[in-house]
């Protein structure tokens, strides 16, 4: 048995995409746990903000809604919907938006509203509830999410979330008021980053043991082979202990 | 036409008689498994209000019976979910089956054609939404456009913004911890979009917790979430938000939760069967709790939230 499973290592590798004093816009399930696992190690000074209001929260283990008691626990205010998605996110004061979604395309666009023809969805998702705002008003983007072909589509069926939008320069045309944010892939297989130039997600590093090939061979769309491709950190045994013991003490996310 | 500080106590079912229409726009308060009006919807299914317009932002299981009891032609909300427990069902296949429209925005944009309603103004801009298809889908020009897009009158550099049409349910549902008789009430935790709501509603529903002596708003002032002035009934329904969770009151029941979302998923009669015990037979939300809940449930509920708060 290896020291850590897969959810562990992209929670690790999240982690690390937070630095110290960093407003944080999150949810629940892995983002949240990447969050408290970094405010635990290295950002004691990270701020939560939570997407229905909290300010600050001493979160307790293990929220399963933003609704949830535990997300408000300690927190310094309450707010609203309008108070985190407008007065902070929309405002410019956050720093980093965890997202996820059903597709991510070659942009970094992310669907979370429908499968198939928007009139007439094969399969309807929940859609975005605050994601669209958290895309577009986040200078970085983290997003979570195992590496399966279906989910890495060429293109998405409908841009609930905008990445890149079709082009580098897309979301400036567009009238967003970050033009060009940062965009991290966080998968069980490898770190894929935004390149500036084009506005594509490329391959900045690899899970331990795995080969870009293998991630072509899931990804939908094609990627650029990098010369040399560093590999992921895998995470000590300290802080597997850590996420085990006390960040996720039940295993309500960190379960494989 | 005010709404003066007078005794505006009544049941659920007198307050839906007499505020909730057939082909309503319906504001729904509450966000996924917290603080959700299901005293109030479900008295809405009991009396089988036709042809709603169900609006909000995270609309879940309060939505969703509405959806399932066939009484609901639309929604305009940022997603219909109850996050860990699933997609809100019902409403997921009345979406897959055409049966309902359903008309997408951001959290942040529906709770600012909210806020916009409650300013009294037509519309408000908005920098979310840009380049996305939640845009691209809906009409941006003609006589009737669902959104426009214009240059910053303000920037020389005239980036896009987008401008959403101000909402105004017809009548809005919320649960809250206090209220008094007059409607001045108070909502504990997070407040969804339903501060913005409430005050862009024609008519304003409110249920609560409990009821608390007309003096106490004027002597804790800070607490008073929305006054009396936007409000027109007050249903004292303890437990009102049950099966969600009601901040510092009692904790969401997870057994009723999953046990819902399985029968909403399966639908036919399994789901009709949930319909007729939850809401029809029992009569009122009362009856429901009497169903649904022991005392021994009740107060491990409330145990459970005192620990987390």
């Amino acid at each position: 048995m290896s020291g850590y499973n897969p959810d562990e290592l992209m929670v690790v590798e999240a982690a690390r995409h937070i630095n110290d004093g960093d407003v944080v816009l999150v949810g629940t399930g892995l983002p949240m746990v990447a969050g408290l696992l970094a405010q635990r190690t290295h950002a004691p000074n990270m701020c939560y903000v939570v997407e229905t209001g909290p300010v600050a929260p001493r979160v307790l283990p293990t929220p399963i809604s933003v609704s949830d008691p535990r997300v408000m626990h300690g927190a310094v205010s309450h707010g609203s919907l309008l108070s985190s998605l407008g007065g902070v996110l929309q405002r410019g004061l956050a720093d980093v938006s965890f997202l996820g979604g059903a597709q991510i395309d070659r942009y970094a666009n992310l669907n979370s509203t429908v499968i198939g023809n928007p009139e007439r969805p094969k399969v309807r998702l929940p859609g975005s509830g605050g994601a669209n705002d958290l895309a577009s008003h986040s200078p970085r983007i983290l997003i979570i999410t195992r590496h399966e072909r279906r989910r890495f589509p060429e293109r998405c069926d409908y841009i609930t979330s905008p990445g890149y939008l079709d082009g580098p320069d897309a979301r400036k045309l567009a009238g967003l008021s970050v033009p060009y944010p940062e965009i991290s892939v966080i998968t069980d297989l490898c770190v894929m980053e935004i390149d500036r130039a084009t506005g594509t997600l490329g391959v900045a590093r690899l899970a331990p043991g795995v080969t870009f090939d293998t991630v072509q061979q899931n990804t939908g769309f094609d990627l650029h082979r990098p010369a040399d491709v560093p590999e992921i950190s895998p995470p000590s045994g300290d802080i597997v202990e850590l996420l085990r013991r006390e960040v996720d003490p039940g295993g309500v996310y960190l379960n494989g | 036409m005010g709404k003066s500080a007078r005794n505006k106590l009544m049941s659920a079912a007198e307050a839906v008689e007499r505020f909730v229409s057939d082909g309503a726009v319906l504001g729904m308060g509450g966000q996924s498994i917290g603080r959700c009006p299901m005293a109030l919807a479900f008295e809405v299914a009991r009396q089988g209000k036709k042809g709603l317009s169900v609006v909000g932002c995270n609309l879940a299981m309060s939505m969703d019976v509405l959806v399932g009891s066939g009484l609901v032609s639309r929604t305009e909300c940022g997603t219909g979910n109850l996050e860990r427990y699933g997609t809100a069902f019902r409403w997921r296949a009345a979406a897959e089956a055409g049966e309902l429209a359903v008309a997408d925005y951001s959290h942040l944009g529906m709770a600012s054609r909210f806020l916009a309603a409650s300013l009294g103004l037509p519309f408000m801009p908005i920098k979310s939404l840009l380049g996305s298809d939640i845009l691209s889908t809906k009409r941006g020009e003609g006589p009737d456009p669902e959104y426009v897009l214009m240059s910053n009158p303000f920037s020389s550099e005239g980036e896009p913004v987008a401008l959403l049409p101000a909402l105004s349910p017809d009548v809005s549902t919320v649960h809250a911890q206090k209220a008094d008789a007059a409607g001045n009430f108070s909502i504990e935790g997070f407040s969804t979009h339903e501060p913005e709501m409430v005050k862009a509603s024609k008519a304003v529903v409110v249920s609560c917790e409990e009821i608390v002596d007309p003096e106490y708003f004027r002597e804790n002032p800070g607490e008073t979430t929305v006054p009396f002035l936007f409000v027109d009934a007050v249903v004292h329904q303890p437990f009102g938000g049950y099966p969600t969770s009601v901040y510092g009151r009692y904790e969401h029941d997870r057994e009723h939760i999953v046990e819902y979302q399985r029968v909403a998923r399966a639908g036919g009669d399994e789901y009709a069967d949930y319909l007729r015990r939850a809401i029809v037979e029992p009569g009122d939300f009362d009856g429901f709790l009497d169903w649904a809940l022991t005392d021994e449930k009740k107060a491990a509920l409330r145990d459970e939230m005192e620990r987390l708060i």
